[in-house]
């Protein structure tokens, strides 16, 4: 029993070296990388939470990560982007075959919000009330808006 | 893009401001005093927000997109800055749980795993366990009481609180060694000890039989065609005979003196054992050597110590059979009380088996 215990022991330790060193690299590699949010943008930000520290590659790995969590935000939506594309070609084939222009739209990106933040808000339906629900913004959506009669009409899209 | 950069700071001032959009999907984003230092308006933080759209504007690139909706912008450069600020916050507050002001690496995992709750990296918050070792996998939450479809013990639990686990994985019970049984090999065991004790005492009787007292005589099986008389009354309890009273069969001599197998008369216990001995005698032959047990046939030959007895009553009775070719012997050492009786039987028996002798030769 002594013996298997040290070697699981043994093995942990291992394990935990492994990680240590893995994660060592993996810091280090982050000096070559230089990631897409500015260092001082995060620094400015963490800070006003509390996080200090002084140390370059603890801010780079919370830019890291915060990188690719809109990263992964702004697949999802692109791929229902893509998949409303397809959708709408098949329909019309007069007009514009495809829209050449993938673009971030509302109702894609509250759908993809949507199923990144879990399933505790699969009820939720448009993006107003799930950012308004997870991080405390009240984002309303005007039903109508109308500054002249004829607004409404043909929906413009921006650019 | 570049123009949009422009241009988006452009409008998150305006649009920041008034209430001005151009278009139906524009929508007014409001901040619930976040982060603006309680300020009218969202004022203080405009620069940050600016450059995080950009930010975002530029990853969102990377992504594949090509052109964005300011809306769908400034919600995703908001969701950045909250993601931020939540990750700082958490990382912050792990360090002050370890009793430091300072963060380090380790807090700013255990705060990503916070973040990324549903999808867990599974031992990441280990101080010694580094995350980039652990597998992404779906962490099942432990079952309610109603998706398992108990109920809980006590009147205070709710339902819809997860179930507690088996007594077996928290309760040590002993265990004991199963013996496997098999009642048919048990019966078969038995029956033979059965038999075997059976056996054994029908030969105790038969040697007291032969050895103890004169009353009865050996049947001669031998000739297979003699009947046996069943006895009628307990020749222990009879009067002692006197001597001519009654026809006792010859005592066979030594194997030495003479081979013939001698006449029987009567035999008490020995018939009453009849069918045992039948039955033990073909199965002794079989399992056994045929010379061994070949009691009833002969009468045992008494040896008998004429003379001044010495012995106590307390002797015991010593039954040792000798193989002979056609008899038994058996020497018995007898009681100084009982010996004037068996003196008188023994030089009767001896009369007559040189009787015997004397007219077969």
């Amino acid at each position: 029993m002594n013996q298997q215990q040290q070697q699981s022991i043994e093995g942990k330790q291992q394990q935990q070296q492994d990680d240590d060193s893995a994660l060592s690299d993996f810091l280090a590699s982050l000096m070559d990388y230089t990631p897409t949010i500015p260092d001082e943008l995060v620094e400015h930000y963490v800070a006003k939470s509390g996080f200090q520290c002084p140390d370059v590659r603890l801010i780079r790995l919370v830019a890291v990560a915060t990188q690719k969590f809109i990263a992964e935000v702004a697949t999802d939506a692109l791929q229902h982007c893509k998949a409303r594309q397809t959708a709408v070609v098949k329909d019309k084939r007069d007009k514009q075959q495809k829209d050449k222009r993938l673009t971030l739209t509302m109702e894609d990106l509250s759908k993809a919000l949507q199923e990144d933040l879990g399933d505790s808000l699969a009820t939720v339906k448009t993006l107003k009330e799930c950012v308004g629900r997870m991080f405390g913004v009240n984002m309303k959506h005007q039903e109508y808006f109308a500054d002249s009669p004829s607004t409404g009409v043909d929906p413009v899209r921006e650019e | 893009m570049n123009n949009g950069g422009g241009e988006n700071v452009r409008d998150n001032n305006s649009s920041s401001s008034n209430n001005n959009s151009n278009n139906n999907q524009d929508g007014v984003i409001r901040k619930k005093g976040q982060g603006s230092g309680g300020g009218s308006g969202s004022g203080s933080d405009d620069y940050g927000r600016a450059i995080t759209k950009i930010a975002v504007a530029q990853i969102c690139e990377s992504v594949g997109f090509q052109c964005f909706q300011h809306s769908a912008l400034e919600v995703l450069s908001e969701v950045a800055v909250r993601y931020l600020r939540d990750l700082g916050k958490t990382a912050h507050f792990y360090a002050n749980v370890a009793g430091r002001s300072d963060c380090n690496v380790f807090d700013i995992v255990q705060g990503l795993e916070d973040l990324v709750s549903s999808q867990g990296f599974s031992g990441a918050s280990d101080v010694n366990h580094s995350i980039s070792s652990s597998v992404v996998k779906d962490r099942k939450p432990t079952p309610s009481f109603l998706q398992i479809g108990e109920v809980p013990d006590k009147e205070h639990i709710p339902a819809w609180l997860p179930a507690f686990p088996d007594p077996h994985t928290y309760v040590h019970t002993p265990v004991w060694k199963e013996r496997k049984t098999d009642p048919r090999a048990d019966k078969i065991a038995q029956a033979r000890q059965r038999r075997k004790e059976e056996q054994s005492l029908f030969n105790l009787q038969r040697r007291l039989a032969c050895n103890g007292s004169s009353a009865f005589a050996s049947a001669n099986t031998v000739d297979d065609g003699k009947a046996k008389q069943v006895v009628q009354s307990n020749p222990f309890l009879a009067p002692p005979l006197q001597s001519g009273e009654k026809e006792v069969s010859p005592v066979v001599p030594p194997a030495k003196l003479s081979k013939e197998p001698l006449v029987n008369s009567r035999n008490s216990v020995l018939d009453a054992f009849a069918p045992a001995i039948g039955t033990a005698n073909t199965g002794l032959s079989d399992s056994k050597d045929d010379d061994r047990m070949v009691l009833p046939n002969k009468r045992p030959i008494l040896n008998f110590q004429l003379g001044v007895s010495k012995k106590s009553l307390g002797l015991p009775v010593d039954l040792t059979l000798q193989n002979k070719l056609l008899g038994e012997t058996t020497q018995l050492i007898g009681r100084g009380d009982e010996k004037d009786d068996k003196k008188r039987r023994a030089e009767q028996i001896l009369k007559e088996s040189m009787e015997n002798s004397r007219e077969l030769s």
